[in-house]
């Protein structure tokens, strides 16, 4: 998959999860300062980004729980994500 | 029969509590059936103590949320705790509704990973209907989301709308917006906000209301708030009644005296304090979700967890979830259309 294709799933989370404008969402937008998320709704964009990830991704494909704090914004968790696949 | 998935682990006072609650509806109310979801030894240790060997269904679950863990993060990791497996009967339609008593955000974060949200509720808030002195009413958020801005408020107002609607059968509920003053303009700048937002939606929204609004009633059926304002509310609510009980009573009965003339009264103080016991009122609705949660008190006692089943039996034979769904999307159609 290609980057701008991962940034298509973790967009399409991000507006699932906190339902805001996909517009709204690009690779400098920051999960906490600019979408106000908190822990659950980080938790539950992972977990969709992996639902849709794995079938795509070698086996094993998993979001790290130590690497999340890391994730600050939508682009880091595109590059972390390609960079596994 | 309805089944109820039981977080066995779940509580300050659990497993015997839960255990001994899910006894209580079992002898009580036969055409519902608990489910125990926890560890298989433990539960089969409980029932042998009690002389009720295979009275349940126990399915196993051998991991525990701890109320210091970070909630989201733990269910993630967790995928065989208590609080998750429960959720997950609940999606797989082996039970109809599940109940915990252990750490509310665990059981959020478990309906919201496992059930899934319904559209037009990012956070899903747990409403509890209080006895008000005038009239029962909703109240939410009783403590799911302590951070909550204005859109988050205006999802409460419409959910709690619908939830009214329902349960105290009201075609047009009016609600109000918890803040420090009843004109408007009052309150910090999230309620402010809010005021704005919720007039602004298709309910019948009559402005703010206080914190004395929440026990008298009669102001509002639907009392909206954060879910930090709301357990503290909460709390202190239940802290007062604690607290007024034991007053009285002592002053009742604080002389020969006084001792005779309450053997009088005291049925009729029974009555009147009953029902505002935690045990009774039982817990709260996690509305929102595609399934029926409900979430009890940390300290719920045997009775209590009985009244948490009652609540979720309740809400499975109104048809809470179907019937929110609908309201809740086709509000939500309406406004993407307007958009």
């Amino acid at each position: 998959m290609t980057s701008e294709e991962v940034l298509d799933v973790v967009r399409g989370a991000v507006v699932t999860v906190l339902e805001v404008d996909p517009a709204s969402v690009t690779r400098e937008t920051s999960f906490a300062d600019d979408l106000n998320a908190d822990s659950l709704a980080l938790v539950e964009i992972v977990e969709i980004v992996e639902e849709t990830l794995a079938p795509k991704a070698r086996a094993g494909f998993h979001i790290e729980d130590e690497d999340l704090d890391g994730l600050t914004t939508v682009g880091a968790a595109v590059d972390y994500a390609v960079a596994r696949l | 029969m309805t089944r109820v998935a039981l977080d066995l682990m779940g509580g300050d006072h659990a497993p015997a509590a839960v255990l001994d609650g899910a006894l209580l509806v079992a002898d009580e109310a036969p055409d519902v059936e608990a489910v125990l979801v926890g560890p298989p030894d433990v539960a089969s240790r409980l029932l042998a103590e009690r002389d009720q060997a295979g009275r349940f269904e126990v399915v196993a679950a051998t991991e525990v949320v701890g109320m210091d863990e970070d909630p989201a993060r733990a269910i993630r990791k967790k995928r065989d705790a208590t609080v998750r497996v429960c959720a997950r009967l609940v999606r797989d339609g082996q039970a109809d509704a599940m109940v915990s008593v252990g750490s509310t955000g665990a059981a959020l974060a478990a309906a919201v990973f496992t059930l899934g949200r319904l559209r037009g509720v990012s956070r899903p808030p747990l409403a509890v209907v209080v006895p008000a002195k005038n009239g029962p009413l909703v109240f939410l958020d009783a403590g799911a989301t302590p951070d909550a801005g204005a859109d988050l408020l205006a999802q409460y107002a419409l959910a709690g709308s619908a939830f009214a609607a329902i349960r105290l059968g009201l075609p047009e509920p009016r609600v109000g917006l918890l803040t420090n003053g009843e004109e408007a303009g009052k309150g910090d700048a999230v309620r402010k906000a809010a005021y704005d937002r919720l007039s602004a939606l298709p309910i019948r929204f009559i402005g703010n209301v206080e914190g004395r609004d929440v026990p008298i009633g009669g102001v509002a059926d639907v009392i909206v708030t954060d879910g930090f304002t709301g357990n503290v509310l909460v709390k202190g609510l239940e802290g007062a009644a604690s607290m007024l009980t034991e007053v009285l009573l002592a002053a009742m009965t604080s002389t020969p005296e006084r001792k005779a003339a309450a053997k009088e009264l005291l049925p009729a103080f029974g009555e009147a304090t009953a029902h505002m016991s935690p045990d009774v009122l039982g817990g709260a609705v996690l509305l929102g979700v595609d399934g029926v949660v409900v979430v009890g008190h940390g300290a719920s006692s045997a009775r209590a967890v009985a009244s948490c089943i009652g609540v979720a039996v309740q809400a499975v034979q109104e048809g809470l979830v179907p019937k929110i769904s609908g309201v809740l999307g086709a509000l939500k159609d309406e406004r993407e259309a307007m958009a």
